[in-house]
């Protein structure tokens, strides 16, 4: 049963054989057992050379292929589809790596990264003369998607994913919808208001009769997995009767004696723990916020609709795929940082923002008017010392465009941009362009030399060593600084945690691949949306909720799953369940079962990933790696050091 | 004319137009790809790595382009463009395709580049952007969809070496200018962007200092496929080691119409930035910039990278680029930190050159109006809630046409072009 195998060594047009003699690679491993064939190739991926390959498997009649070239992230499930279309089994396909491992590694050693190449297309063979022919693990799939975050993304993704014909959970932890858009007025881009675009989507969802909307609902348990995965919802009763006079929620609110900070309006304003939304939330009822609710009862005199015989309630949801669209927070300055809770004319732009909302005719902050407005940018990104190293992309034009309407709303302001460079990218450069015009002073420091705040007298000012003015020092006398706070990662992230996601630096989800699969995590089956991401603007929080939607619904439009066949096996007879391998295993991928009168560890084929955690830990030796056995492994020892 | 039943036409397959084409392939919908040039993967497939993650551009688009070409839902049309399409009704659109001659039998070519040695004649090569020559027989690049040769017939001599040279006889100077009546259900718009032309700015001297490139010769002298082996001075051949980098060409810049800020060119050239200090170790980078615009995932921490590896970036606008008798430039530029107009001299200037839209996809549109924005790209007429609609129902933009955009954004912007074609297509489906 010798394999007649190929094997092609790839120079990656000059990433792998400017480093690594391609050409010796392959002569000392032509003569090797079972190789047929042995070819160098510039680029292996280039569809010419793909259907060479197509053409030896099938001429030579090979069953055996092996490619040297990149990591197998990148192109694994290249060469199979290419050993599949010459009507091979995919799993007599096994990948070399001697890029990222050899040549981009030891680019300082061109003997060395020569030789360990030789030693792992060696012992690559040896794995592939041992393969064998695998079936994938067919599961048959949910059609039905659970979008988690109602709002910009995850509402136009549920939308989409509705009118592609799927079965949609909107899971919103809120009780309204909408998200940070609908605490915005005027909207960049377009002169559409938060509110406008909000009620549009929001009517949208309602209409679709394939999408069930849950407001104050979160999830709090998982089992199962792609195609099928089985998620425990809790949903949080509003207390309120569906019909509601408007006269007596006001009287009740009015007797609601607690206050607390309206986080709508970032805490510039204070609520009652009964009370309404914004005309821009939806659905257009009031809620209890029994977190901070008395239990008082007084409300209850007044309103006939307050029901708190309601309880929360818990469902359970199946579906093929989860959309996270999650979002942000804005970034929370600690006290002190610029002034910040320390001088009460220091805010954050998304106080600003709501603080235009409220102000008509004259801008007033704490019963001054305001004239002179200091921005500072980059307050929680690109810190020097901070976590938070990364630019967070939407401020720069978030800020310009707030300022601009601050000046065409009021009289006489005056805006002074303390900024690090101006980000405006594309077309938002028209803003900067515009606020320019309009007069408004930009003055620019680098990271290390913030700008520094100063109160005196019951004057504010802001004071900086101007870049643009050749590092003079200047002062500005300021009525209200806006600190420019960016994007940073959901601070609860107990749906990551839940679905064990994994993180960038950032802290933000992270894709599999920016370019290959932007909008898939390693987590199969669930997708990522939005600003959950890494900080979007509207617009391309849009354009990934889409193409977010697009990839979920690919994976369960067919109603069945083709899952990866290398998972774990249990040897029955081996196995006394002792539980270890049910501690070791990251995905909880292992059940205990009875089988003939004892307990055994049972693998669950659809939530196995075949990372082998498991098999080290088994004291009986009861577990296999299917496709990765020990005979594979050892094989491949013997290949990497002969004389051992 | 022939006619042809499709139910989306997908114009461009760059790497926007090619994710498009992918995603409605997968869900069963038969796709027209149509690519004016004589490769599907854009401008993508000619770059060299690709910025913050520094992968290797090749590695990425080849696999895609590959994936592309041979799926059964997709067709592919290269050397080919829309000569006019009609909107007949909802989901009823008819296209007239040009298919140009390529005096090439395509599916019978193996590449073997037999015809390119024999071909005499010799021009610039496009593919190279300048820098090298190519046959008028020729494959137009090395890992080019498909690979296969193409007569360049206005260069051609018609002396028939490449005929008598060819093994498997697919060289066919009968072919002609072909017609086709394409019926279609949808359209997406996927034209992509085009670069500046520095020529515009004359105080750069592009056109008569040797060493004054653009930030796509040097895309090119840095990628696998790259002509000379390593880095170079065009005008002599030196290995550069004082190189600077002229940011906003063509860009933020009323005085060539181009307000906007082209979104790509700082990170691409901090990218370069750090291969230079690579591949050669010993030379100084200068990046002569207003503002940098890191603003990506990655991006941020990708330019601090450059500024730990040693890149210099120097806050000013470069005014003018002068040439000295051993190929040198002058480079006069206002230093704003330091508030006066200095002079500095490099061996090798690259000009980063700005993005425009490809002109003349409107015009394509017969009886429906397709609006462009003020800057002429196809304007997003519902930008925030669906990104890819347009001004005509049934057409959709993908990537770059829309506006300047890098290749994560052009992607996902690709993916929700085919999500809303869907949803539209489904729109009819359920009638």
């Amino acid at each position: 049963m010798n394999k007649k195998i190929g094997v092609y060594i790839c120079h990656c047009g000059g990433n792998i054989s400017d480093y690594v003699d391609v050409e010796k690679v392959r002569k000392a491993i032509e003569g090797d057992d079972g190789v047929f064939l042995a070819k160098t190739t510039m680029f292996a991926c280039a569809d010419s050379s793909q259907k060479q390959m197509v053409e030896d498997i099938t001429d030579q009649k090979l069953d055996g292929v092996v490619v040297a070239s990149c990591s197998p992230k990148l192109h694994l499930l290249t060469f199979r589809a290419v050993a599949e279309r010459a009507g091979l089994n995919k799993y007599n396909y096994v990948h070399a790596n001697i890029r990222e491992q050899v040549s981009w590694a030891h680019s300082d050693n061109k003997v060395g990264a020569t030789e360990k190449a030789i030693k792992i297309v060696k012992a690559t063979i040896a794995k592939v003369r041992n393969a064998e022919a695998l079936e994938p693990v067919k599961v048959k799939s949910t059609k039905a998607v659970a979008v988690i975050g109602a709002g910009v993304a995850g509402m136009r993704a549920a939308i989409e994913l509705a009118e592609a014909g799927a079965e949609v959970f909107l899971i919103e932890r809120e009780f309204f919808v909408g998200g940070r858009v609908s605490q915005w007025d005027d909207l960049c881009i377009t002169d559409e208001t938060g509110k406008e675009l909000i009620t549009r989507l929001y009517n949208e969802v309602m209409k679709h009769q394939h999408v069930t909307l849950f407001t104050g609902a979160e999830i709090i348990e998982n089992n199962g997995s792609v195609g099928n995965f089985e998620i425990k919802v809790k949903v949080t009763p509003r207390y309120f009767k569906l019909q509601c006079s408007g006269d007596e929620l006001k009287k009740a609110i009015e007797v609601c004696p607690v206050e607390v900070p309206d986080g709508f309006n970032f805490n510039i304003t204070k609520r009652k723990a009964i009370y309404h939304n914004y005309p821009s939330e939806y659905p257009q009822l009031p809620a209890i916020d029994m977190k901070n609710c008395t239990r008082c009862g007084k409300c209850e005199e007044v309103c006939k609709a307050i029901d708190f015989s309601q309880t929360t309630e818990y469902l359970t949801i199946k579906v093929g795929s989860i959309l996270l669209a999650t979002g942000f927070d804005p970034y929370e300055p600690p006290k002190g940082e610029f002034g910040y809770g320390e001088i009460d004319n220091v805010i954050t732009l998304p106080q600003f923002k709501r603080v235009i909302h409220y102000n008509d005719d004259k801008l007033i902050w704490q019963g001054k008017e305001v004239k002179n407005i200091a921005y500072i940018y980059c307050v929680g990104s690109r810190q020097l010392n901070g976590d938070n190293k990364y630019c967070s992309r939407y401020c720069c034009t978030s800020t310009i465009h707030t300022a601009i309407t601050a000046k065409k709303k009021y009289k006489g302001i005056h805006n002074f941009h303390f900024n690090r460079g101006i980000r405006t990218y594309g077309k938002a450069e028209v803003w900067y362009d515009e606020s320019s015009r309009l007069g408004d002073i930009y003055l620019q420091s680098f990271e290390h030399d913030p700008p520094i705040i100063e109160h005196r007298n019951g004057q504010t000012f802001v004071k900086i060593k101007d870049l643009l003015t050749a590092n003079k020092e200047l002062e500005v006398a300021a009525d209200l600084v806006v600190l420019v706070t960016g994007m940073t990662p959901r601070q609860d992230n107990s749906i990551g945690n839940l679905l064990k996601v994994p993180k960038g630096r950032d802290k933000f989800f992270n894709e599999i691949h920016m370019k290959l699969r932007p909008v898939e995590t390693v987590i199969d089956g669930v997708t990522i949306a939005g600003a959950s991401q890494g900080p979007k603007n509207i617009m391309e929080s849009m354009n990934s909720a889409l193409a977010a939607a697009t990839k979920s619904f690919s994976l369960i439009n067919s109603g069945e799953l083709a899952l990866e066949p290398t998972i774990a096996e249990v040897d029955d007879t081996a196995c006394e369940w002792c539980g270890k391998c049910d501690e070791a295993c990251p995905y909880s991928a292992f059940e205990k079962i009875e089988k003939d009168g004892k307990l055994i560890a049972k693998v669950i084929p659809s939530v196995c990933k075949g990372c082998g955690m498991c098999l080290p830990v088994c004291p009986t030796n009861a577990l296999n790696l299917i496709g990765l056995t020990d005979v594979d492994v050892e094989s491949m020892i013997d290949a990497l050091i002969p004389n051992a | 004319m022939k006619i042809l039943e499709y139910d989306v036409l997908v114009v461009g397959g760059g790497i926007a137009g090619g994710e498009s084409a992918l995603n409605l392939a997968n869900i069963g919908y038969k796709v027209l790809l149509v690519e004016k040039e004589l490769s599907i993967g854009g401008k993508m497939i000619l770059l060299s790595k690709v910025f913050p993650t520094l992968d290797c551009a090749a590695c990425i688009t080849t696999p895609k382009v590959s994936e592309i070409a041979r799926h059964p839902n997709i067709t592919v049309f290269t050397g080919a463009e829309p000569l006019k399409i009609t909107k007949k009704g909802e989901h009823n659109f008819e296209a007239i395709v040009l298919q140009k001659p390529r005096y090439v039998d395509v599916d019978a070519c193996t590449g073997c580049q037999l015809c390119e040695e024999a071909c005499p004649v010799s021009v610039t090569d496009e593919y190279q952007f300048g820098l090298a020559g190519r046959k008028a027989a020729y494959i137009p690049f090395s890992i080019a969809s498909p690979r296969a040769a193409a007569i360049d017939i206005e260069n051609c001599i018609l002396c028939g070496a490449c005929e008598r040279v060819c093994p498997p006889d697919c060289i066919d100077f009968t072919q002609t200018e072909e017609k086709l009546l394409v019926k279609i259900k949808s359209v997406i718009t996927a034209t992509g962007f085009q670069l500046f032309d520095p020529l515009k700015i004359p105080r750069y001297n592009y056109d008569k200092a040797k060493n004054v490139i653009t930030s796509m010769q040097m895309e090119r002298e840095l990628a696998p496929t790259r002509p000379f082996n390593t880095v170079l001075r065009p005008g002599d051949g030196k290995m550069p080691d004082n190189i600077a980098y002229v940011l906003c060409t063509g860009s933020r810049d009323k005085s060539v119409g181009n307000p906007i800020c082209s979104q790509v060119c700082c990170m691409y050239s901090i990218k370069q930035a750090q291969l230079l200090l690579g591949a050669l170790p010993m030379a100084d980078v200068t990046i002569y910039y207003l503002h940098i615009r890191a603003f990506g995932k990655g991006f941020n921490e990708f330019y601090a990278q450059a500024q730990d590896m040693g890149v210099e970036f120097v806050k000013g606008k470069v005014g003018k680029i002068t040439e000295k008798e051993n190929g040198n430039l002058m480079l006069r530029y206002e230093d704003i930190e330091a508030g006066v107009v200095k002079e500095a001299e490099h061996d090798m200037v690259v000009l980063s050159v700005g993005v425009l839209p490809n002109r003349g996809i409107d015009e394509v549109f017969d009886n429906k109006k397709l609006q462009l924005d003020p800057f002429h790209f196809i304007n997003q007429t519902d930008i925030l809630a669906s990104p890819s609609k347009t001004s005509i129902d049934g057409v959709f933009v993908a990537g770059t046409a829309s506006g300047p955009m890098d290749i994560p954004d052009s992607i996902l912007s690709g993916g929700a072009a085919s999500a809303e074609t869907t949803s539209y297509l489904r729109k009819e489906d359920s009638k």
